[in-house]
């Protein structure tokens, strides 16, 4: 019998993502369809119900761009991170990080005018995600130390942080005592561009493009990019590796606090405990889709914004959210396994491969 | 010129391997091998880098399937799909990277693959220790592997392979990982194991080895068997070094080195460590002058790659000192060298010397890229010039200049790489198997970028395998063999067999400068 095996091709598929991403939903449209069935759902309701709610007319398309814009800015948090091949998976906290130094800003200057304060809001969003990520990018930059986990260890001092001030000094005495903190003043909030859809998403789209531009076109972006392909090679050519992996993982996390502080105004309003609402985690599978290429994260994170806001919607049909959940997770798992066969061809044994496995004589 | 012993009777033969032949693309490994086993007998395969020794011992385990070739056991055909059919027909390969676990102990290390389901650990590590004791290999079985020496190690390797029952091992030069008194002691253990009635097929490159440890041994060159089954009491090591390396094809028909000028690369007493922190070389002292085209000569794993390493400043050196251009580089940045004058063509090309996930122009500009800066940005008009120079001038096949840089044939990347090194006209060129893999047009593309280079002035170092390459290359030769420098030569008056002895650690090889 002939076993299949997987063979490294010489160049990509071109166009492989796209269509890796597209086998993907289809997948997960067909793998929904048999766990709607199965629990008893009529697919054309849920699915065109999904479709309404997630892109069926401007109020629809607000909520998914309002969505969005989190994703998109944790996905590039990620992806930044992840072009020199470093992986940021406190992007969670550093989003509570960026929501609480915005959340603190606002009340020491509820009385700054508007746009003064929105802005200042915003960087310390920026530089309160970008210090928790200081302890890892040295750490890592310096002793080598594995990011994977500081990154990750430090999510749980977040939440334990931000469930501190709610439950303690930020806690609103107003509010019946849930854990909340108050909410922000009017004008610390951002205004809207359509419907509901806010100023954050040209802010996301500005970082976004800023970043891109600044990966693919500048020396700095060259350096991340040598770097992230072979560290011998940049070693090579004279790239100082610690202060590359300092700089990127410090910037890393200062997109994703700045997309806690854009949740913060644009959305929530105020700091509660499910102000990174998983953001930070859907940011790595955004990112992951985007191959980690800044560019890429924009057309992801819209993609999954309106699913994620579609999977909500169905609830309301007496669906469970689980459905969403592994509607998403099977997006997922297509799109990654569809990836792969823009990479890799499979080749019957005994065919000979285009590249040798591993010519050693 | 195949020679054979007296004709045995097949069905005594331990192993056969008749017409092996194994291509890859653009290489033939194996053309129609033959090999010949006798039970109870310690087998050398002998052959240089490149000659099909592992090629057609992956085929024995299993790892390999052979284009074509016969392999017989005890006179039964074979057909192996895996390593798993080899290892129960009772072939046996001990790799010369060790697969051993760190954190187990050397018993379920062995056990590893093929323990019980339910693990009794007293019980194995005394049936494990009882197996030790037979072969004399002194290892403690509830010792955690990573407390032990590369030479345990390769104990623990061998334990493996016997607790699987093997009768034929395989050993992949087994003693570069060995001081000498461990080499003695592994001579004894495989031939215990001989007297056991398994028998060894021992790899290696040291020929005094294979005259103390072996029984026979077969001879490879260019991928067939130049002899089989040598009787190794009758057989001296310079007949075993004169099949291996051939007959000499030099012939010097090159411009004679320009007059030398002043030296501008110099080693003093340079040592530096190799990746397991043991000296890689020591104590090396040479000078290249200007004009001078030097090369170094070495069977692989003997201290090269480590001293271009130290050389381009990728690794630290422990001793001794560095000058290159009058100025001490022994401690300088790799690019501070660069600055002062160093071209580097690494032995990795993809993973040192480009960057594989970037496009043409990304790599092309690697040397410059800072000299090509607007504010912030790349002018990426002046990339895709210099790249689109580079590609012109040193003949690059390349279509689409911003696309991967890992779609470019063996012989196009090489030729980028070079060019990209010499376009900065380095007064000190380094290249590491600068020739490897390439096509012949490649080879002489390269190799006339580099005298070029030298008529121009430079001091070139060239490290290669390819003892006919730097024969007629180079205007000087050193051998390198246990991280020492064993002799200088002058390569228009040398033959072929004295280069290959002294790079085979002959002790009757002799400097002759």
């Amino acid at each position: 019998m002939k076993r299949p095996r997987l063979n490294l091709r010489e160049a990509p598929l071109p166009g492989g993502q796209p269509l890796a991403f597209a086998i993907g939903l289809t997948i997960a449209l067909f793998v929904g369809t048999l766990l709607l069935l199965g629990a008893g759902h009529d697919p054309v309701r849920i699915y065109s119900r999904m479709f309404e709610a997630s892109l069926g007319g401007p109020d629809a398309w607000a909520v998914t761009l309002n969505r969005a814009v989190p994703l998109g800015l944790a996905g590039l948090a990620v992806a930044i991170a992840g072009s020199m091949g470093l992986w940021n998976i406190g992007a969670e906290g550093q989003i509570m990080a960026g929501a609480i130094a915005a959340s603190w800003v606002a009340r020491i200057g509820g009385d700054w005018p508007g746009l003064v304060l929105i802005v200042v809001m915003l960087l310390a969003a920026l530089g309160g995600g970008g210090l928790l990520a200081v302890g890892p990018a040295i750490a890592r930059a310096r002793l080598g130390v594995n990011e994977i986990i500081t990154t990750l260890m430090l999510n749980e001092v977040a939440i334990r942080l931000v469930q501190w001030l709610i439950h303690g000094p930020w806690k609103d005495p107003g509010a019946h005592n849930f854990p909340l903190a108050p909410m922000l003043p009017d004008q610390a909030r951002l205004p809207t561009l359509f419907s509901r859809a806010h100023y954050g998403l040209l802010i996301a789209a500005a970082v976004i493009l800023i970043s891109s531009l600044a990966v693919r076109y500048t020396a700095w972006g060259y350096e991340l990019r040598i770097a992230g392909s072979s560290e011998a090679t940049a070693r090579y050519s004279g790239i100082s590796l610690s202060r590359k992996i300092l700089t990127v993982l410090v910037i890393s996390g200062g997109i994703a606090g700045l997309a806690g502080g854009v949740e913060l105004t644009g959305t929530a309003d105020r700091l509660t405990e499910s102000i990174s609402n998983g953001f930070g985690f859907a940011g790595i599978i955004v990112a992951a889709l985007a191959l980690m290429r800044p560019s890429g994260v924009a057309v992801v994170a819209l993609l999954f914004g309106a699913v994620q806001i579609g999977g909500q919607s169905i609830q309301t049909l007496g669906v469970s959210s689980s459905v969403s959940t592994i509607l998403q997770a099977f997006v997922l798992f297509g799109a990654i396994g569809a990836g792969v066969f823009s990479r890799y061809r499979i080749l019957l044994e005994g065919e000979a491969p285009a590249v040798p496995e591993k010519v050693n004589q | 010129m195949t020679q054979t012993s007296s004709p045995t009777d097949e069905s005594q033969l331990a192993v056969q391997l008749s017409e092996v032949w194994k291509t890859f693309p653009g290489v033939v490994a194996n053309a129609g091998v033959e090999l010949s086993v006798r039970p109870r007998t310690i087998h050398a395969l002998l052959g240089e880098n490149g000659a099909g020794k592992s090629t057609l011992m992956n085929i024995l385990a299993g790892v390999y399937r052979p284009d074509r070739g016969e392999l017989k056991l005890h006179g039964r055909a074979h057909q192996f799909r895996n390593p798993a059919d080899a290892l129960s027909a009772g072939i046996g390969m001990v790799h010369q990277e060790f697969r051993l676990i760190p954190s187990f102990s050397v018993a379920e290390n062995v056990v590893l693959g093929s323990a019980p389901s339910v693990i009794k650990t007293r019980q194995i590590e005394a049936e494990v220790a009882a197996m030790a004791d037979k072969f004399g290999l002194r290892v403690d079985p509830a010792q955690p592997l990573w407390q032990l020496s590369m030479g345990e190690r390769q104990k623990v390797e061998i334990l493996k392979v016997l607790w699987r029952d093997a009768q034929v091992l395989i050993l992949d030069e087994p003693t570069t990982v060995l001081t000498p008194g461990e080499v003695d002691e592994l001579g004894e253990i495989l031939r215990r194991m001989a007297d056991d009635g398994r028998c060894i097929i021992f790899i290696s490159h040291k020929l005094h080895e294979v005259s103390e440890i072996c029984d026979e041994a077969t001879v490879l060159r260019q991928g067939k068997t130049v002899a089989s089954s040598l009787d190794m009491a009758t057989t001296d090591s310079t007949e075993l070094a004169r099949l291996m390396v051939g007959a000499s094809p030099t012939s010097p028909n090159r411009p004679a080195a320009a007059t030398l000028g002043v030296p501008l690369l110099e080693l003093k007493e340079l040592s530096a460590r190799g990746d397991r922190g043991i000296d890689a070389f020591s104590d090396i002292s040479f000078q290249i002058h200007s004009g001078e085209i030097v090369g170094i000569a070495g069977v692989a794993g003997n201290g090269q790659r480590e001293l271009a390493d130290v050389i381009a400043g990728l690794r630290p050196s422990t001793r001794g000192s560095l000058i290159m251009n009058d100025a001490d580089m022994t401690t300088a940045s790799p690019r501070q060298r660069f600055l002062s004058g160093l071209g580097y063509i690494p032995e990795d090309r993809l993973g040192v010397g480009l960057a594989p996930r970037l496009s043409i122009t990304d790599n092309a500009i690697l040397r410059v890229y800072r000299q090509q800066r607007r504010g912030p940005f790349i002018v990426a008009a002046k990339a895709l010039s210099y790249c689109k120079d580079i590609v012109e001038r040193f003949r690059v096949r390349a279509g689409d200049l911003g696309g991967p840089i890992a779609a470019l044939s063996g012989g196009n990347l090489q030729r980028l790489l070079v060019g990209r090194e010499l376009d900065s006209q380095p007064s000190v060129v380094l290249a590491a198997q600068p020739t490897r893999g390439l096509d012949v047009q490649g080879v002489k593309a390269i190799q006339d970028l580099l005298l070029e280079r030298r008529n121009a002035g430079a001091a070139v170092l060239m490290i290669s395998e390819d003892l006919d390459e730097l024969l007629t290359l180079t205007d000087r030769l050193l051998v390198m063999e246990g991280g020492t420098i064993r002799g200088e030569f002058n390569p228009r008056t040398t033959s072929r067999q004295e280069v290959g002895l002294a790079m085979l650690a002959d002790t009757k090889a002799v400097s002759r400068p």
